[in-house]
Protein backbone atom coordinates (compact mmCIF):
# COMPACT_ATOMS: atom_id res chain seq x y z
CA UNK A 1 0.00 0.00 0.00
CA UNK A 2 2.88 2.49 0.69
CA UNK A 3 3.95 2.18 -3.22
CA UNK A 4 0.44 3.47 -4.54
CA UNK A 5 -1.57 6.61 -4.52
CA UNK A 6 -4.67 6.31 -2.12
CA UNK A 7 -6.56 8.75 -0.27
CA UNK A 8 -9.22 6.84 1.57
CA UNK A 9 -8.04 3.76 3.76
CA UNK A 10 -11.26 2.58 2.22
CA UNK A 11 -11.20 2.89 -1.19
CA UNK A 12 -10.94 -0.70 -2.70
CA UNK A 13 -7.86 -2.16 -4.46
CA UNK A 14 -8.83 -1.05 -7.98
CA UNK A 15 -8.92 2.22 -7.35
CA UNK A 16 -4.96 2.48 -6.28
CA UNK A 17 -2.30 3.69 -8.80
CA UNK A 18 1.39 2.65 -8.12
CA UNK A 19 3.61 5.65 -7.43
CA UNK A 20 6.70 4.09 -6.61
CA UNK A 21 8.79 5.72 -3.70
CA UNK A 22 7.08 8.94 -4.46
CA UNK A 23 4.56 8.56 -1.29
CA UNK A 24 8.24 8.05 0.91
CA UNK A 25 9.41 11.85 -1.03
CA UNK A 26 6.50 13.33 0.28
CA UNK A 27 6.53 12.46 3.36
CA UNK A 28 10.39 12.99 3.70
CA UNK A 29 9.95 16.65 1.91
CA UNK A 30 6.60 17.76 4.28
CA UNK A 31 8.57 19.83 7.45
CA UNK A 32 6.18 18.07 9.53
CA UNK A 33 7.13 14.56 9.13
CA UNK A 34 10.77 15.66 9.91
CA UNK A 35 9.82 17.67 12.66
CA UNK A 36 7.94 14.11 13.70
CA UNK A 37 10.67 12.27 13.22
CA UNK A 38 13.09 14.58 15.17
CA UNK A 39 10.75 14.46 17.85
CA UNK A 40 10.62 10.60 18.51
CA UNK A 41 14.22 10.65 18.11
CA UNK A 42 14.65 13.01 20.91
CA UNK A 43 12.47 10.67 22.75
CA UNK A 44 13.75 7.87 21.96
CA UNK A 45 17.53 9.46 22.84
CA UNK A 46 17.00 11.77 26.07
CA UNK A 47 14.07 10.02 27.11
CA UNK A 48 15.61 6.17 27.02
CA UNK A 49 18.03 7.37 28.63
CA UNK A 50 16.88 9.09 31.41
CA UNK A 51 14.23 6.33 31.55
CA UNK A 52 17.21 4.00 31.42
CA UNK A 53 19.10 5.29 34.01
CA UNK A 54 16.49 6.00 36.87
CA UNK A 55 14.83 2.78 36.05
CA UNK A 56 18.46 0.82 36.39
CA UNK A 57 19.21 3.06 39.88
CA UNK A 58 16.03 2.23 41.39
CA UNK A 59 16.11 -1.18 40.53
CA UNK A 60 19.78 -1.26 41.86
CA UNK A 61 18.75 0.34 45.12
CA UNK A 62 15.85 -1.42 45.38
CA UNK A 63 17.29 -5.15 45.25
CA UNK A 64 19.96 -3.95 47.43
CA UNK A 65 18.66 -4.91 50.81
CA UNK A 66 16.11 -2.02 51.40
CA UNK A 67 13.44 -2.23 53.53
CA UNK A 68 9.31 -1.58 52.11
CA UNK A 69 10.49 -3.04 48.43
CA UNK A 70 7.67 -4.37 48.04
CA UNK A 71 5.50 -1.10 48.51
CA UNK A 72 8.15 1.12 47.20
CA UNK A 73 7.88 -1.23 43.76
CA UNK A 74 4.30 -0.96 43.37
CA UNK A 75 3.94 2.71 43.96
CA UNK A 76 7.08 3.20 41.15
CA UNK A 77 4.93 0.49 38.84
CA UNK A 78 1.40 2.39 39.78
CA UNK A 79 1.70 5.26 36.36
CA UNK A 80 1.88 2.14 34.10
CA UNK A 81 -1.81 0.72 35.54
CA UNK A 82 -3.62 3.86 35.67
CA UNK A 83 -4.55 5.35 32.04
CA UNK A 84 -2.69 7.17 30.33
CA UNK A 85 -5.16 10.30 29.85
CA UNK A 86 -5.91 10.25 33.22
CA UNK A 87 -1.76 10.50 33.98
CA UNK A 88 -1.81 13.25 30.81
CA UNK A 89 -4.51 15.07 32.48
CA UNK A 90 -3.10 15.27 36.18
CA UNK A 91 -0.04 16.70 34.48
CA UNK A 92 -1.19 18.87 32.47
CA UNK A 93 -3.89 20.19 34.86
CA UNK A 94 -2.19 20.06 38.16
CA UNK A 95 1.82 20.07 37.57
CA UNK A 96 2.41 22.06 34.98
CA UNK A 97 -0.21 24.83 35.60
CA UNK A 98 0.78 28.23 36.22
CA UNK A 99 -1.66 29.49 38.52
CA UNK A 100 -1.91 26.82 40.87
CA UNK A 101 -0.24 24.04 39.84
CA UNK A 102 2.80 22.24 41.71
CA UNK A 103 5.67 23.25 40.04
CA UNK A 104 4.38 26.84 40.28
CA UNK A 105 3.97 26.51 43.89
CA UNK A 106 7.43 24.68 45.22
CA UNK A 107 9.20 27.36 43.17
CA UNK A 108 7.49 30.40 44.89
CA UNK A 109 8.06 29.35 47.95
CA UNK A 110 11.30 28.67 47.24
CA UNK A 111 11.35 32.11 46.03
CA UNK A 112 12.32 31.40 42.15
CA UNK A 113 10.54 34.38 40.77
CA UNK A 114 11.36 33.57 37.03
CA UNK A 115 10.95 29.49 37.07
CA UNK A 116 7.65 29.43 39.12
CA UNK A 117 6.08 32.10 36.34
CA UNK A 118 7.58 30.00 33.44
CA UNK A 119 4.65 28.66 31.90
CA UNK A 120 5.68 24.78 31.32
CA UNK A 121 2.93 23.73 28.32
CA UNK A 122 4.23 27.12 26.75
CA UNK A 123 5.13 26.52 23.41
CA UNK A 124 9.29 26.58 24.17
CA UNK A 125 8.76 23.99 26.76
CA UNK A 126 5.93 21.93 25.62
CA UNK A 127 7.88 19.02 24.09
CA UNK A 128 10.39 18.63 27.07
CA UNK A 129 7.35 18.72 29.50
CA UNK A 130 5.54 16.35 28.02
CA UNK A 131 8.63 14.27 27.87
CA UNK A 132 9.33 14.28 31.65
CA UNK A 133 5.44 13.68 31.85
CA UNK A 134 5.63 10.66 29.40
CA UNK A 135 9.29 9.06 31.06
CA UNK A 136 7.55 9.10 34.74
CA UNK A 137 5.39 6.65 33.78
CA UNK A 138 8.00 4.60 31.84
CA UNK A 139 10.52 4.66 34.60
CA UNK A 140 7.99 1.92 36.56
CA UNK A 141 8.16 -0.97 33.52
CA UNK A 142 11.57 -0.88 32.51
CA UNK A 143 12.37 -1.10 36.48
CA UNK A 144 10.76 -4.19 37.20
CA UNK A 145 12.00 -5.50 33.95
CA UNK A 146 15.87 -4.57 35.43
CA UNK A 147 14.50 -5.80 39.17
CA UNK A 148 13.48 -9.07 37.81
CA UNK A 149 16.58 -9.90 36.00
CA UNK A 150 18.59 -8.47 39.32
CA UNK A 151 17.27 -10.76 41.51
CA UNK A 152 18.08 -13.80 39.02
CA UNK A 153 21.80 -12.86 39.34
CA UNK A 154 23.52 -15.59 41.51
CA UNK A 155 24.21 -13.99 45.16
CA UNK A 156 27.22 -16.09 45.64
CA UNK A 157 29.06 -13.61 43.20
CA UNK A 158 27.80 -10.31 44.76
CA UNK A 159 28.81 -11.96 48.60
CA UNK A 160 32.01 -13.08 47.26
CA UNK A 161 32.98 -9.56 46.10
CA UNK A 162 31.76 -8.41 49.20
CA UNK A 163 34.07 -10.32 51.33
CA UNK A 164 36.93 -9.60 48.30
CA UNK A 165 36.28 -6.04 49.48
CA UNK A 166 34.83 -4.39 46.29
CA UNK A 167 32.33 -1.48 46.70
CA UNK A 168 29.41 -0.52 45.74
CA UNK A 169 30.06 0.61 42.50
CA UNK A 170 32.54 -1.98 41.58
CA UNK A 171 30.21 -4.39 42.23
CA UNK A 172 27.44 -2.46 40.24
CA UNK A 173 29.68 -2.40 36.96
CA UNK A 174 31.71 -5.62 36.97
CA UNK A 175 29.05 -8.06 38.24
CA UNK A 176 25.42 -6.64 38.21
CA UNK A 177 25.83 -5.10 34.38
CA UNK A 178 27.65 -7.69 32.80
CA UNK A 179 24.72 -9.82 33.99
CA UNK A 180 22.04 -7.35 32.55
CA UNK A 181 22.94 -7.85 29.38
CA UNK A 182 20.16 -9.33 28.30
CA UNK A 183 17.76 -7.64 29.77
CA UNK A 184 19.57 -4.21 28.12
CA UNK A 185 18.68 -5.70 25.35
CA UNK A 186 14.75 -6.29 26.01
CA UNK A 187 14.67 -2.99 27.60
CA UNK A 188 16.29 -1.41 24.86
CA UNK A 189 13.90 -3.29 22.26
CA UNK A 190 10.56 -2.35 24.64
CA UNK A 191 11.55 1.15 24.49
CA UNK A 192 11.94 1.42 20.78
CA UNK A 193 8.80 -0.37 20.14
CA UNK A 194 7.12 2.15 23.06
CA UNK A 195 8.42 5.20 21.16
CA UNK A 196 7.24 4.36 17.89
CA UNK A 197 3.85 3.83 18.90
CA UNK A 198 3.95 7.29 20.66
CA UNK A 199 0.84 8.78 20.34
CA UNK A 200 -1.79 9.70 23.21
CA UNK A 201 0.29 12.13 25.06
CA UNK A 202 1.31 13.69 21.83
CA UNK A 203 -2.35 13.94 20.91
CA UNK A 204 -2.86 15.06 24.89
CA UNK A 205 -0.31 18.05 25.11
CA UNK A 206 -1.93 19.45 21.65
CA UNK A 207 -5.22 18.74 21.19
CA UNK A 208 -6.20 20.30 18.64
CA UNK A 209 -3.97 20.77 15.76
CA UNK A 210 -0.74 19.35 15.50
CA UNK A 211 1.76 21.20 16.77
CA UNK A 212 5.71 21.38 15.63
CA UNK A 213 6.53 20.38 19.74
CA UNK A 214 4.64 17.38 20.14
CA UNK A 215 3.70 15.60 16.63
CA UNK A 216 4.71 11.97 16.63
CA UNK A 217 4.72 9.74 13.37
CA UNK A 218 2.19 8.26 14.83
CA UNK A 219 0.16 11.63 15.38
CA UNK A 220 0.43 12.51 12.03
CA UNK A 221 -0.80 9.26 10.35
CA UNK A 222 -3.82 9.18 12.28
CA UNK A 223 -3.69 12.80 10.88
CA UNK A 224 -3.38 11.51 7.07
CA UNK A 225 -5.38 8.75 6.99
CA UNK A 226 -8.68 8.94 9.56
CA UNK A 227 -8.21 13.09 9.19
CA UNK A 228 -10.21 13.84 12.63
CA UNK A 229 -8.63 16.97 13.82
CA UNK A 230 -9.96 20.61 11.66
CA UNK A 231 -7.57 21.57 10.52
CA UNK A 232 -7.18 22.13 6.80
CA UNK A 233 -3.65 22.01 6.18
CA UNK A 234 -2.87 18.14 5.66
CA UNK A 235 -4.36 16.34 2.94
CA UNK A 236 -5.55 12.68 3.55
CA UNK A 237 -3.28 10.46 2.01
CA UNK A 238 -3.72 6.67 2.89
CA UNK A 239 -0.78 6.07 0.62
CA UNK A 240 2.15 7.88 2.48
CA UNK A 241 0.40 6.99 5.51
CA UNK A 242 1.05 3.38 4.95
CA UNK A 243 4.40 4.97 4.65
CA UNK A 244 4.47 6.01 7.80
CA UNK A 245 3.95 2.31 9.09
CA UNK A 246 6.48 0.87 7.09
CA UNK A 247 9.35 3.26 8.40
CA UNK A 248 8.23 2.70 11.43
CA UNK A 249 8.36 -1.05 11.43
CA UNK A 250 11.86 -1.33 9.86
CA UNK A 251 12.84 1.16 12.44
CA UNK A 252 11.63 -1.49 15.04
CA UNK A 253 13.52 -3.89 13.41
CA UNK A 254 17.00 -2.23 12.94
CA UNK A 255 16.17 -1.41 16.43
CA UNK A 256 16.21 -5.25 17.48
CA UNK A 257 19.03 -6.06 15.22
CA UNK A 258 21.09 -3.28 16.35
CA UNK A 259 21.05 -4.79 19.87
CA UNK A 260 21.17 -7.99 19.36
CA UNK A 261 24.50 -7.30 17.47
CA UNK A 262 25.96 -5.30 19.93
CA UNK A 263 24.56 -6.97 22.94
CA UNK A 264 25.24 -10.39 22.45
CA UNK A 265 22.92 -12.94 24.72
CA UNK A 266 25.68 -15.60 24.81
CA UNK A 267 24.84 -15.50 28.88
CA UNK A 268 22.63 -18.27 30.17
CA UNK A 269 19.26 -18.50 29.18
CA UNK A 270 17.48 -16.76 32.26
CA UNK B 1 27.96 -12.81 65.48
CA UNK B 2 24.74 -11.70 66.03
CA UNK B 3 25.70 -8.18 66.71
CA UNK B 4 28.31 -8.26 63.79
CA UNK B 5 25.06 -9.18 61.96
CA UNK B 6 23.01 -5.82 63.13
CA UNK B 7 25.80 -3.35 62.64
CA UNK B 8 26.41 -4.59 59.04
CA UNK B 9 22.91 -4.18 58.65
CA UNK B 10 22.88 -0.52 60.32
CA UNK B 11 25.55 0.03 57.86
CA UNK B 12 24.12 -1.07 54.45
CA UNK B 13 20.74 0.93 55.76
CA UNK B 14 22.94 3.95 56.10
CA UNK B 15 24.82 3.63 52.55
CA UNK B 16 21.42 3.39 50.99
CA UNK B 17 20.44 6.61 52.40
CA UNK B 18 20.40 8.82 49.13
CA UNK B 19 18.36 5.70 47.28
CA UNK B 20 16.01 6.42 50.40
CA UNK B 21 15.97 9.72 49.76
CA UNK B 22 14.85 10.05 45.83
CA UNK B 23 12.63 6.91 46.02
CA UNK B 24 10.64 8.32 48.48
CA UNK B 25 11.05 11.85 46.65
CA UNK B 26 9.56 9.83 43.42
CA UNK B 27 6.69 7.49 46.00
CA UNK B 28 5.76 11.28 47.58
CA UNK B 29 5.06 12.95 44.13
CA UNK B 30 3.17 10.00 43.17
CA UNK B 31 1.12 10.38 45.82
CA UNK B 32 0.86 13.97 45.71
CA UNK B 33 -0.51 13.97 42.57
CA UNK B 34 -3.16 11.64 42.91
CA UNK B 35 -4.68 12.43 45.74
CA UNK B 36 -4.35 16.21 44.96
CA UNK B 37 -7.11 14.94 41.91
CA UNK B 38 -9.00 13.10 44.49
CA UNK B 39 -9.35 16.96 46.32
CA UNK B 40 -9.64 18.71 43.35
CA UNK B 41 -12.57 16.30 42.31
CA UNK B 42 -14.11 17.28 45.59
CA UNK B 43 -13.77 21.40 45.05
CA UNK B 44 -15.26 23.72 43.56
CA UNK B 45 -13.78 25.23 40.48
CA UNK B 46 -12.92 28.50 42.12
CA UNK B 47 -11.67 26.58 44.87
CA UNK B 48 -9.54 24.96 42.70
CA UNK B 49 -8.11 28.15 41.30
CA UNK B 50 -7.58 29.92 44.90
CA UNK B 51 -5.31 28.73 47.62
CA UNK B 52 -8.23 27.45 49.86
CA UNK B 53 -8.58 24.02 48.02
CA UNK B 54 -7.58 21.94 50.94
CA UNK B 55 -9.93 23.44 53.31
CA UNK B 56 -13.28 22.72 51.98
CA UNK B 57 -14.54 25.57 53.29
CA UNK B 58 -17.82 25.15 51.04
CA UNK B 59 -17.87 20.98 51.99
CA UNK B 60 -17.11 18.27 50.15
CA UNK B 61 -18.51 18.47 46.72
CA UNK B 62 -19.84 14.78 45.93
CA UNK B 63 -21.82 16.69 43.50
CA UNK B 64 -19.22 16.98 41.03
CA UNK B 65 -19.14 13.44 40.74
CA UNK B 66 -23.21 13.10 40.29
CA UNK B 67 -22.39 15.72 37.50
CA UNK B 68 -20.05 14.20 35.28
CA UNK B 69 -22.17 10.79 35.78
CA UNK B 70 -25.13 12.18 34.89
CA UNK B 71 -24.39 14.71 31.98
CA UNK B 72 -21.08 14.21 30.62
CA UNK B 73 -22.06 10.47 29.57
CA UNK B 74 -19.58 9.06 31.73
CA UNK B 75 -22.28 6.39 32.77
CA UNK B 76 -22.06 5.31 29.28
CA UNK B 77 -18.61 5.27 28.63
CA UNK B 78 -18.50 3.43 31.93
CA UNK B 79 -20.78 1.01 31.26
CA UNK B 80 -19.49 -0.10 27.38
CA UNK B 81 -16.05 0.09 29.42
CA UNK B 82 -16.99 -2.75 32.18
CA UNK B 83 -19.45 -4.84 29.21
CA UNK B 84 -16.45 -4.94 26.94
CA UNK B 85 -13.55 -5.77 29.59
CA UNK B 86 -15.96 -8.52 31.11
CA UNK B 87 -16.41 -10.16 27.75
CA UNK B 88 -13.28 -10.03 26.51
CA UNK B 89 -11.58 -11.24 29.54
CA UNK B 90 -13.57 -13.88 30.11
CA UNK B 91 -13.22 -14.88 26.09
CA UNK B 92 -10.02 -14.57 26.27
CA UNK B 93 -9.31 -17.08 28.87
CA UNK B 94 -11.98 -19.49 27.09
CA UNK B 95 -9.70 -19.33 23.84
CA UNK B 96 -6.36 -19.06 25.48
CA UNK B 97 -6.37 -21.61 28.14
CA UNK B 98 -7.20 -24.44 26.26
CA UNK B 99 -4.40 -23.35 23.32
CA UNK B 100 -1.84 -23.21 25.76
CA UNK B 101 -2.89 -26.96 27.21
CA UNK B 102 -2.89 -28.22 23.45
CA UNK B 103 0.44 -26.63 22.53
CA UNK B 104 2.54 -27.19 25.97
CA UNK B 105 1.26 -31.43 25.82
CA UNK B 106 0.38 -32.85 22.71
CA UNK B 107 3.38 -33.39 20.05
CA UNK B 108 1.87 -32.27 16.37
CA UNK B 109 3.22 -30.62 12.88
CA UNK B 110 3.60 -27.01 13.44
CA UNK B 111 3.46 -26.59 17.21
CA UNK B 112 6.53 -24.82 17.72
CA UNK B 113 5.58 -23.10 14.81
CA UNK B 114 2.48 -21.68 16.39
CA UNK B 115 4.13 -21.07 19.83
CA UNK B 116 6.86 -19.03 18.07
CA UNK B 117 4.25 -16.89 15.72
CA UNK B 118 2.72 -16.68 19.17
CA UNK B 119 5.50 -15.31 20.78
CA UNK B 120 5.97 -12.50 17.48
CA UNK B 121 2.94 -11.47 17.49
CA UNK B 122 3.46 -9.88 21.01
CA UNK B 123 5.99 -8.07 19.80
CA UNK B 124 4.01 -5.83 16.99
CA UNK B 125 2.59 -3.09 17.88
CA UNK B 126 -1.26 -2.39 17.49
CA UNK B 127 -0.45 0.87 15.40
CA UNK B 128 1.82 -1.58 12.50
CA UNK B 129 -1.93 -3.32 11.47
CA UNK B 130 -4.67 -0.39 12.37
CA UNK B 131 -4.50 0.52 8.67
CA UNK B 132 -5.66 -2.55 6.74
CA UNK B 133 -7.25 -3.43 9.66
CA UNK B 134 -9.03 0.01 9.09
CA UNK B 135 -9.75 -0.69 5.19
CA UNK B 136 -11.03 -4.24 6.06
CA UNK B 137 -13.61 -3.24 8.81
CA UNK B 138 -15.24 0.01 7.32
CA UNK B 139 -15.70 -2.03 4.04
CA UNK B 140 -17.22 -4.33 5.64
CA UNK B 141 -19.29 -1.57 7.16
CA UNK B 142 -18.73 -2.78 11.25
CA UNK B 143 -17.02 0.77 12.92
CA UNK B 144 -18.44 1.59 15.85
CA UNK B 145 -20.16 -2.29 16.25
CA UNK B 146 -19.64 -2.95 20.07
CA UNK B 147 -18.71 -6.86 18.73
CA UNK B 148 -16.42 -5.79 17.02
CA UNK B 149 -14.19 -3.86 19.34
CA UNK B 150 -14.57 -7.23 21.77
CA UNK B 151 -13.15 -9.26 19.10
CA UNK B 152 -10.51 -6.62 18.48
CA UNK B 153 -9.32 -6.48 22.29
CA UNK B 154 -9.82 -10.39 22.39
CA UNK B 155 -7.63 -10.92 19.42
CA UNK B 156 -4.83 -8.25 20.24
CA UNK B 157 -4.61 -10.16 24.40
CA UNK B 158 -5.36 -13.70 23.20
CA UNK B 159 -1.18 -13.99 22.21
CA UNK B 160 0.01 -12.84 25.44
CA UNK B 161 -2.67 -15.29 27.71
CA UNK B 162 -1.78 -18.22 26.01
CA UNK B 163 2.25 -17.37 26.30
CA UNK B 164 1.70 -16.84 29.98
CA UNK B 165 -0.51 -20.19 30.62
CA UNK B 166 1.42 -21.49 28.20
CA UNK B 167 4.66 -21.93 30.87
CA UNK B 168 2.10 -22.82 33.63
CA UNK B 169 0.83 -26.10 32.21
CA UNK B 170 4.74 -26.89 31.17
CA UNK B 171 5.07 -26.57 35.12
CA UNK B 172 2.12 -29.02 35.77
CA UNK B 173 2.86 -32.89 36.12
CA UNK B 174 1.50 -35.20 33.32
CA UNK B 175 0.44 -37.87 36.05
CA UNK B 176 -2.80 -36.02 36.74
CA UNK B 177 -4.05 -37.08 33.54
CA UNK B 178 -2.39 -40.29 33.59
CA UNK B 179 -4.81 -40.78 36.41
CA UNK B 180 -7.81 -39.22 35.46
CA UNK B 181 -7.49 -41.05 32.21
CA UNK B 182 -7.10 -44.64 34.12
CA UNK B 183 -10.19 -43.59 35.80
CA UNK B 184 -12.19 -42.83 32.59
CA UNK B 185 -11.90 -39.45 32.33
CA UNK B 186 -12.58 -37.99 28.56
CA UNK B 187 -9.65 -35.75 27.87
CA UNK B 188 -12.51 -33.27 27.65
CA UNK B 189 -13.52 -33.86 30.97
CA UNK B 190 -9.46 -33.90 32.17
CA UNK B 191 -9.13 -30.26 30.98
CA UNK B 192 -11.55 -28.51 32.49
CA UNK B 193 -12.42 -30.72 35.75
CA UNK B 194 -8.35 -30.65 36.62
CA UNK B 195 -6.30 -29.15 34.78
CA UNK B 196 -7.91 -25.62 34.42
CA UNK B 197 -8.40 -25.99 38.33
CA UNK B 198 -4.83 -26.36 38.76
CA UNK B 199 -3.66 -23.42 37.21
CA UNK B 200 -6.05 -21.02 38.84
CA UNK B 201 -3.44 -18.54 39.47
CA UNK B 202 -2.14 -18.44 36.68
CA UNK B 203 -5.66 -17.50 34.91
CA UNK B 204 -5.84 -14.95 37.62
CA UNK B 205 -2.86 -13.23 36.98
CA UNK B 206 -3.94 -13.01 33.20
CA UNK B 207 -7.49 -11.42 33.86
CA UNK B 208 -6.30 -8.99 35.85
CA UNK B 209 -3.84 -7.76 33.43
CA UNK B 210 -5.76 -8.25 30.50
CA UNK B 211 -8.44 -6.28 32.40
CA UNK B 212 -6.00 -3.31 32.90
CA UNK B 213 -4.69 -3.40 29.30
CA UNK B 214 -8.31 -3.23 27.85
CA UNK B 215 -9.50 -0.61 29.65
CA UNK B 216 -6.77 1.83 29.22
CA UNK B 217 -6.68 0.72 25.59
CA UNK B 218 -7.15 3.91 23.78
CA UNK B 219 -5.55 3.97 20.13
CA UNK B 220 -7.90 1.19 18.37
CA UNK B 221 -11.02 2.21 20.36
CA UNK B 222 -10.53 6.02 19.20
CA UNK B 223 -10.29 4.39 15.53
CA UNK B 224 -12.87 1.95 15.32
CA UNK B 225 -15.45 3.58 17.81
CA UNK B 226 -16.13 7.50 17.01
CA UNK B 227 -19.61 7.32 18.50
CA UNK B 228 -20.77 8.24 22.28
CA UNK B 229 -22.84 5.41 22.28
CA UNK B 230 -19.86 3.02 21.81
CA UNK B 231 -17.17 4.59 23.42
CA UNK B 232 -14.86 3.14 26.23
CA UNK B 233 -13.66 5.46 28.69
CA UNK B 234 -10.31 6.11 27.73
CA UNK B 235 -11.44 7.36 24.83
CA UNK B 236 -14.37 9.26 26.34
CA UNK B 237 -12.31 10.73 28.65
CA UNK B 238 -10.53 12.41 26.28
CA UNK B 239 -13.43 14.01 24.92
CA UNK B 240 -14.85 14.57 28.14
CA UNK B 241 -11.37 16.67 28.81
CA UNK B 242 -11.38 18.94 26.07
CA UNK B 243 -15.02 19.62 26.40
CA UNK B 244 -14.86 20.65 29.77
CA UNK B 245 -12.11 22.62 29.56
CA UNK B 246 -13.97 25.12 27.70
CA UNK B 247 -16.61 25.32 30.13
CA UNK B 248 -14.41 25.10 32.95
CA UNK B 249 -15.80 22.69 34.98
CA UNK B 250 -13.09 21.54 36.26
CA UNK B 251 -14.24 19.97 39.49
CA UNK B 252 -16.33 17.92 37.41
CA UNK B 253 -13.57 17.15 35.02
CA UNK B 254 -11.58 16.11 37.74
CA UNK B 255 -14.53 13.99 39.27
CA UNK B 256 -14.32 12.08 35.72
CA UNK B 257 -11.11 11.37 35.74
CA UNK B 258 -11.24 10.11 39.05
CA UNK B 259 -14.27 7.60 37.97
CA UNK B 260 -12.22 6.51 34.95
CA UNK B 261 -9.15 5.23 36.89
CA UNK B 262 -10.57 4.35 39.96
CA UNK B 263 -11.34 0.35 39.04
CA UNK B 264 -7.69 -0.21 37.99
CA UNK B 265 -6.45 1.49 40.99
CA UNK B 266 -8.54 -0.10 43.52
CA UNK B 267 -7.42 -3.57 41.81
CA UNK B 268 -3.76 -2.79 41.31
CA UNK B 269 -4.11 -1.61 45.43
CA UNK B 270 -5.15 -5.98 46.45
CA UNK B 271 -3.28 -7.11 43.48
CA UNK B 272 -0.19 -5.40 42.60
CA UNK B 273 2.10 -8.58 43.41
CA UNK B 274 0.59 -10.23 40.73
CA UNK B 275 0.51 -7.72 37.55
CA UNK B 276 3.89 -6.78 38.83
CA UNK B 277 4.20 -10.49 38.30
CA UNK B 278 2.73 -10.89 34.84
CA UNK B 279 4.79 -7.98 33.72
CA UNK B 280 8.11 -9.56 34.73
CA UNK B 281 7.27 -12.91 33.39
CA UNK B 282 6.16 -11.09 29.76
CA UNK B 283 8.88 -9.09 29.74
CA UNK B 284 11.73 -11.82 30.42
CA UNK B 285 10.81 -14.08 28.33
CA UNK B 286 9.50 -12.21 25.35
Amino acid sequence: MSFFKVESVSDSISTWRFNGFENYRTLFSTAIFRQAMRNILNIWLVGGFGVMAVALFFAVSLTNGMRLVRFFRSVIYLPNVVSAIAMGTMWINYVYNSSYGLLHNIFSTLGLKTLSETLWTGPGNLFWSMLVAYSFGMVGYHMLIFMASIEQIPRDYVEAAFIEGANVFQRFFKITLPFLRGCFRTNIVMWTVFTVGFFVWGQLFSPVNLSNATVAPMNYMYEIVFGSSASTATVRNSGAGAGIGVIMMIIVIIAFMLTNLIVRNDDVEL
Amino acid sequence: MAKKAVTFEMRNQKRLIPSYILIIGWVVFTFVLISWVLFASLSTSQEIFSDHMFKFESGFHFDNYARAWRTQKVSVYFMNSVLYTAVSCTVIILIASPAAYVLSRFRFKGNLLIQNMIASALGIPAIMIVMPLFGLISRLRLTNNRWLLIFLYVSMNVPFATFFLLSFFKNLSSTYEEAAAIDGCSPMGTFWRIMLPLIQPGIITVTVFNFITIWNEYFMSMIFANKTTVRPVSVGLFNMIQAMRYTGDWGGMFASVVIVFAPTFVLYIFLSERIIQGVTAGAIKG
